[in-house]
């Protein structure tokens, strides 16, 4: 089997000369598109070269200082990215997403590195920076989709929340229903990609691993882990994140306060 | 049964004052009846002398003790809101008798909600149905018997009977005589029935 092909510039101008097409029909076809697909064109050449000229010092500098850096930022960015995308939002909403991913991605993150795939040392850039990054794209879209569930449900079913509460439940039985469903909406993104993986997609990261000279079966086994290691901080993250948007709802008597929900309905 | 008492409650909504320094005393079995032009806050006092909804100012007590010593949830428990139009909660109002049933907070034992609301002609059968396919005065008539099931020191009741026949309403008031309770009603028959004291609410101010 040949090694990898190296990739030279020409040949990812050839690739970029098929969005051309794109930008052709649009054009012809007045869809309004062709600025936006430059613009998306040219970040993602911008953005992932970037990534790359960062990357390659810190893989060499080999300092655990600089990993650890790089990866709270990625988490604080993914945090922000978290809060944002949920439509709806409560007081210290990022703090939790922050909280929330710090706990289940980086737990998951360096459990994978260090007790999984018994990288030494743990920290090592090459393997714990990647997988981090895969955790946290699909962990922070688990998270916005559960907190803007849990929220949605808590603003317009204030009504069926406070009909229990009105019982002596505490805001964790009342807000049990909640929680579960927001769970689920949270997860339901992963456990649908985990039951079509390989059948209808061959995922991003097995492509890359195929053309980077991986033997496929070996590089299923990776997707395998990852998948797992993603499920896992996917239902924690959204767990935590989900019970601190209660907390945050609910009053020190209990009480909802549907009026610390930002979102839609009170602009 | 203790004695129930609220005084100096004000309440505002965005600079806007709903009421201000309202006071009320209930015997044990004693009826309030609570009236006042729709918006003038009657249905947030209710929800304030249960503990659903925050109050600016006022002090509240059961037998002389507040909601911070009783403790909230047990307060709730024992001063009962029931709104005008239950929520549509998924599944059938037994699976929500059940989860009150299941609830950590201390409190009396429980009666037999179907019992009761059988007395004013909602058969069983309809607790089993869900709640998305009952009428208005069925739920009503169902959310009101779990509440009286829970059997609280004070109901507080905002138009209990807004959706009910003139027969169903004449059963419910005449199982609720004798409960202490505080009504919100727009029928002056029924103010007139049931109240012992009146307490009206807003106007021009």
């Amino acid at each position: 089997m040949s090694g990898p092909i190296e990739l030279a510039p020409w040949q990812i101008g050839a690739a970029a000369a098929l969005v051309l097409v794109n930008g052709g029909l649009s054009i012809w076809l007045k869809l309004g598109l062709e600025r936006t697909l430059a613009v998306a064109s040219v970040r993602s050449v911008v953005q992932l070269a970037l990534l790359g000229v960062v990357l390659e010092p810190v893989f060499a500098a080999e300092n655990p200082w600089l990993v650890g850096a790089i990866c709270l930022a990625m988490v604080g960015l993914a945090s922000r990215a978290a809060a944002q995308r949920s439509s709806r939002g409560f007081p210290g909403m990022t703090r939790s997403t922050l909280l929330a991913l710090l706990l289940s991605a980086g737990s998951t993150a360096v459990l994978g590195t260090a007790a999984i795939l018994q990288v030494d040392p743990w920290w090592e850039p090459r393997y714990l920076i990647p997988m981090l990054g895969m955790i946290l794209g699909n962990g922070l879209t688990g998270i916005s989709l559960g907190l803007d569930r849990c929220l949605q449900q808590l603003d317009e079913h204030r009504d069926r929340v406070d009909a229990i509460l009105a019982f002596g439940a505490s805001p964790a039985e009342a807000a049990r229903p909640v929680v579960a469903e927001a769970l689920r909406a949270g997860m339901i993104p992963i456990l649908n990609s985990m039951s079509v993986v390989g059948l209808v997609t061959i995922p991003g990261m097995m492509t890359g691993q195929i053309l980077g000279g991986t033997p496929p079966l070996q590089a299923a086994a990776y997707q395998m882990l990852i998948l797992f290691l993603i499920a896992a901080a996917t239902g924690l993250g959204a767990l935590v994140s989900i019970q601190l948007a209660v907390r945050a709802v609910f009053d020190d008597a209990g009480r909802l306060r549907p009026e610390r929900i930002s979102g839609p309905t009170r602009a | 049964m203790e004695r129930f008492a609220a005084q100096g409650l004000s309440r505002s909504v965005d600079d806007r004052v709903l009421f201000r320094d309202v006071s009320l005393y209930l015997e044990p079995g004693q009826t309030l009846v609570v009236t006042g032009p729709s918006g003038s806050g009657k249905t947030l006092l209710l929800r304030g002398l249960a503990g659903l909804a925050p109050l600016d100012a006022g002090l509240l007590t059961l037998g002389g003790r507040g909601p911070e010593e009783i403790g909230w949830q047990q307060w709730r428990r024992r001063v009962l809101f029931v709104g005008q139009d239950p929520p549509v909660h998924p599944g059938t109002p037994q699976e929500f008798w059940a989860r009150i049933q299941a609830l950590a907070v201390d409190c009396r034992p429980l009666g037999d909600p179907l019992a009761i609301a059988q007395g004013w002609a909602l058969p069983r059968s309809t607790w089993a149905r869900p709640w998305s396919e009952l009428s208005g005065g069925e739920r009503q008539r169902a959310a009101l018997a779990t509440a009286l099931a829970a059997d609280p020191d004070v109901l507080l009741l905002d138009e209990p009977t807004s959706a009910l026949d003139e027969g169903a309403t004449g059963a419910v008031e005449e199982s609720l005589r004798g409960r202490t309770s505080v009504w919100i009603t727009h029928d002056t028959g029924q103010a007139a029935r049931a109240g012992e004291q009146r307490l009206q609410l807003g106007g021009a101010s």
